[in-house]
């Protein structure tokens, strides 16, 4: 019964957002973002994991490692699953620096704003707004 | 939402939400069918069954097994031989295929006993196998055959002998995909665990929801091999029944088709706490990046790019060669499940074609997520589509060429839609360098058939030329290309062998690297 009420938990996971979490966000940086969301939802298939908590999951440790590396930091891999995203987020920091030159000039808390961003809306897209009734669903 | 209504199906109103077409500004937000849902009554779908799904796309493909439907023959003869995944011991799986022939007098009686029978008389038939997987159908799960007790027996009468049950009857879900949740778990459950294999290197990993299409698997284990990485099984094309038994030694799951497979990736996860790494064979820049992430895994990416260069150097200019013809082709990409995103993408960026459609039989609202996302505006995403829908689309869109099963592209020729399999493939195998440009081969030889330029007229109306000579694909494909383009000498076509397979299962000069254990007590 133990892993059932564990299967329950996670699907029920919290919602993080109600609305497009970049509306607001100023054209130019919008912009920005939508060539780095463009080439993930084209290229990438790790957003796409089939349960929402799941999802959530790899989001924050795929994106989150990408800021770590675009921002010059050391990126910690203890476990065989941070190491996936580690190797996830490798191939994505390359693609960023080269089709986003614009990165260059920005500085590591400049570089760490813009991918929380880009987090935000690739949760938004994936998860919380998503029209996928399928992600709630307890078991894989 | 922007849902799209098929004028043939007015009449069946909760088909509206089935397709969507994608708008400018339009994300998955604001853009997805439904999916994975029970057909609806009144539309003839074009799906397959759970106890198919279980058996036909991810059983049978275990080379070295007896693989004994519980049934009418029917469901046999129907799951038998039209996939084309081959293997390297002289395709048993494919050439055999056994059947307990249940009758009336079965249903009424029972078929235990029988069955039985059939499993002993299967073993001694083929002696050198000592494998088998029992798949249930519809017939005998409703009578209650207990399957599992009856391979009990003959494991404990016979102990050199393993017998897998799946139970999937055709009724166990949906569609196919049913089928392929439900052997995934029974495979874990049953049987992961109960092998310990021999660990030969320091880099080891399961190739899963790969099903060896006219050898994309041994094509995939080919760079595998040159990497120095030891696959400990493939679930399911060319695999053998014990090595999958192991999967649990691995220290990567590489995962091709999430469809049908992500269920044992994500349990072995959650078991043995091995990690899921989606990968995808399909196109020069994705299987690159796949081999330079399972090199990066195991911090051997010097390796994976020596693959890279070698290979594109060699293929890149012939599928450049086609890129250059294909440019703007107007592709309708329907297939069953996960190539519909598996290809989306790779084939425009890298054949320069136009999908104007993407549709899945029996793939969930994740497959059309990353299908709708790879799409451009314009494109036509339907979900679990019937015949008319097909028709209907085919006659609004116009494509110059259509990827499909057997059965609807066989209406798609009739409708003289040039259609190639991409089930089964043409020519393939599609995956690897070397595949990719055998696939633009197949696209240009469909597109620009001078067979089906004929087709087109109808003799009982048109004018037949009788004054001018047959037209080549070549006449066709270069009569609006510029010269340069044309004569371009760093480009050509096809150059590869006729069977690629051939070569890679006589090949034996792998390099060896030495273990890490190995480099350690040398130092």
């Amino acid at each position: 019964m133990a892993g059932k009420e564990k299967n329950v938990a996670r699907a029920n996971y919290p919602k993080l957002y109600t609305s497009d979490p970049l509306a607001e966000v100023e054209p130019e940086l919008r912009a920005k973002i939508g060539e780095m969301e463009n080439y993930i939802m084209k290229n990438c298939l790790w957003q796409f994991n089939s349960r929402g908590w799941d999802r959530r999951t790899q989001n924050a440790g795929i994106l989150g490692k990408t800021a770590q590396l675009l921002a010059g930091e050391e990126v910690e891999t203890p476990t065989p699953m941070e190491k996936c995203h580690w190797v996830d987020a490798v191939m994505l920091a390359r693609e960023f620096r080269e089709r986003c030159a614009w990165l260059a000039g920005m500085s590591g808390d400049e570089i760490r704003a813009v991918i929380g961003k880009l987090h935000a809306r690739i949760d938004w897209l994936t998860i919380d707004g998503s029209l996928n009734q399928e992600l709630t669903v307890q078991n894989y | 939402m922007p849902y799209h209504e098929f004028d043939c199906s007015k009449c069946i109103p909760e088909r509206k939400m089935h397709a969507v077409t994608k708008g400018a500004g339009e994300d998955l937000t604001s853009c997805l069918p439904l999916g994975y849902l029970n057909t609806i009554p009144g539309t003839i779908s074009e799906r397959g069954c759970a106890y198919c799904g279980a058996k036909h796309v991810i059983g049978t493909p275990m080379k070295d097994v007896l693989h004994v439907s519980h049934g009418p023959v029917g469901c046999t003869y129907d799951t038998w031989q039209t996939k084309r995944y081959i293997s390297d011991n002289d395709n048993f799986q494919l050439k055999y295929t056994f059947a307990t022939d249940v009758k009336e007098k079965h249903i009424v009686f029972g078929a235990e006993k029988m069955l039985k029978e059939n499993i002993l008389e299967a073993f001694d038939a083929f002696p050198h196998i000592k494998r088998m997987t029992i798949y249930q159908t519809c017939a005998t799960a409703l009578i209650g055959d207990d399957i599992n007790a009856i391979a009990g027996e003959v494991m404990e009468e016979r102990p050199d002998v393993d017998i897998f049950v799946c139970n999937s009857p055709g009724f166990g879900g949906p569609s196919q995909s049913g089928g392929h949740h439900k052997i995934n778990i029974a495979w874990l459950n049953q049987k992961v665990g109960t092998v310990e294999p021999e660990i030969t290197s320091d880099y080891v990993i399961n190739y899963v929801g790969e099903y060896n299409i006219q050898g994309d698997q041994e094509v995939m284990l080919d760079f595998f091999k040159r990497m120095g990485i030891q696959v400990l099984s493939t679930f399911t094309g060319n695999g053998k029944y014990d090595d999958l038994r192991a999967m649990h030694r691995a220290h990567l799951n590489v995962l091709e088709c999430a469809r049908s497979a992500e269920y044992i990736c994500d349990e072995l996860r959650v078991r043995y706490g091995i990690p899921r790494l989606d990968i995808d064979g399909f196109g020069f820049k994705a299987l690159g990046d796949s081999l330079r992430k399972i090199g990066l895994f195991f911090g051997i990416e010097d390796r994976a790019e020596a693959i890279i260069a070698e290979e594109t150097a060699r293929w890149q200019p012939e599928l450049d060669w086609y890129k250059e013809r294909l440019m703007g082709k107007r592709v309708c990409l329907w297939p069953g499940g996960s190539k519909l995103w598996h290809w989306a993408h790779a084939i425009q960026a890298e054949m320069g074609v136009n999908v104007v459609s993407v549709y899945t039989k029996f793939g969930h609202q994740g497959d059309m997520e990353k299908g709708v996302s790879r799409c451009g505006e314009g494109a036509l995403a339907i979900d679990d589509p019937n015949e008319l829908e097909g028709q209907e689309a085919l006659r609004n869109l116009r494509p110059d060429v259509i990827f499909t099963g057997k059965r609807p592209g066989e209406v798609a020729k009739k409708m003289r839609v040039p259609y190639l399999n991409a089930h089964a493939y043409h020519n393939g195998p599609y995956k690897g360098f070397e595949g990719w440009v055998r696939f633009a081969r197949d696209i240009y030889n469909a597109v620009y058939s001078p067979m089906h330029q004929l087709s087109a007229l109808d003799i009982s109306q048109d004018a037949i030329p009788g004054d001018t000579g047959f037209m080549t694909r070549r006449m066709l494909s270069d009569a609006t290309l510029p010269e340069a383009v044309r004569n371009d000498p760093s480009m050509r076509p096809y150059t590869g062998a006729f069977d690629p397979i051939a070569a890679i299962r006589a090949k034996t000069d792998y390099p060896e690297f030495p273990r890490r254990s190995a480099i350690e007590a040398a130092e």
